[in-house]
């Protein structure tokens, strides 16, 4: 019961965090200061993993999302000097439609998940703790293996590389070429 | 939480045993990664700033990965394939970032600015 009252409060509590975080994200002016936001946001999020039990989860995303992506926005934003201009508020119909749009998605999925009963749940069963189990099923080349998906999830992450040094590099170095 | 603050209204004990009761369903779950979604969908409508725009879709990525994880655990709690792929939407997520960031930095070098709403080149 102590257990359950906990989950419950950790579950409310982060929640209101992350979801303060991720408006803050889209709404704030200042480009940099919603990297950070976002970082906060993702921390949050690996929060919510360490509540569903997914251990492993948690720490893929503080090393890859805090610590990879949101260094590579702050790159981002720094190479593109979107820190020095505060960019200014949208106006009245991007505001208007764009929070149409997401109201709109938000009422008609949620009235969706009221009116479905989801038969192939199963009642509370939060089983912790298989970091093993994703290892294995990673590199298992069986019926149940993810050994293709993850060589051609390294293939894509080798050719973004390459593509990324061609696209950045500067072209004509000494005026030559 | 809903259900027991409208039976237990007045009650403020009665409330408190019945949120400590019930841990949070798959329904509380999919509206917090609903909403998360829909407040990116938000920010990749609003922002002007191309890479605004991205860290809005690194948000409905984010978000897409979490329902992965609850239907992982509420459907079929010793398969992990929900956690697989949820790792995959990660992976894909910082290659997007990497390709985002080289197009941002030489539309920057060509134009001097990364404002979406002042990228027309193709229509002329």
């Amino acid at each position: 019961m102590l257990s359950n009252f906990v989950a419950n409060l950790m579950f409310y509590v982060l929640a209101v965090v992350a979801i303060f975080f991720a408006i803050a994200v889209v709404c704030s002016s200042r480009i940099l200061r919603a990297a950070v936001y976002l970082m906060c946001l993702l921390a949050t999020s690996a929060g919510f993993y360490l509540l569903l039990g997914a251990e492993f989860l948690a720490g893929v995303q503080i090393l890859v999302y805090v610590g990879g992506i949101v260094v590579l926005l702050v790159f981002a934003i720094m190479l593109t000097r979107s820190a020095e201009m505060p960019e200014d508020k949208p106006s009245l119909l991007r505001q208007s439609l764009g929070s149409l749009a997401a109201g709109g998605f938000f009422a008609v999925t949620v009235t969706m998940f009221r009116f479905s009963d989801f038969p192939a749940l199963q009642k509370g069963v939060l089983a912790g703790g298989d970091t093993a189990e994703i290892g294995r099923r990673l590199l298992n080349r069986g019926a149940h293996g993810y050994l293709l998906p993850f060589e051609v999830i390294s293939l894509l992450l080798l050719s973004v590389a390459i593509g990324g040094i061609v696209l950045a590099r500067k072209l004509h170095p000494k005026g030559g070429e | 939480m809903q259900q027991c603050f409208a039976t237990h209204f007045p009650g403020v004990v009665l409330w408190l045993k019945c949120f400590a009761m019930h841990s949070p369903g798959v329904f509380h779950w999919l509206v917090l990664s609903t909403l998360l979604f829909s407040i990116g969908i938000y920010g990749v409508l609003t922002r002007r700033n191309a890479v605004g725009i991205l860290m809005a879709v690194e948000l409905l990525l984010n978000s897409g990965a979490l329902n992965f994880v609850v239907f992982d655990r509420y459907v079929a709690p010793g398969v992990v394939d929900g956690e697989i792929m949820a790792i995959f939407i990660i992976a894909v997520a910082a290659a997007e970032v990497v390709a985002g960031m080289a197009i941002f930095v030489t539309l920057f070098r060509n134009r001097k600015t990364v404002d979406v709403t002042s990228m027309d080149m193709m229509k002329h």
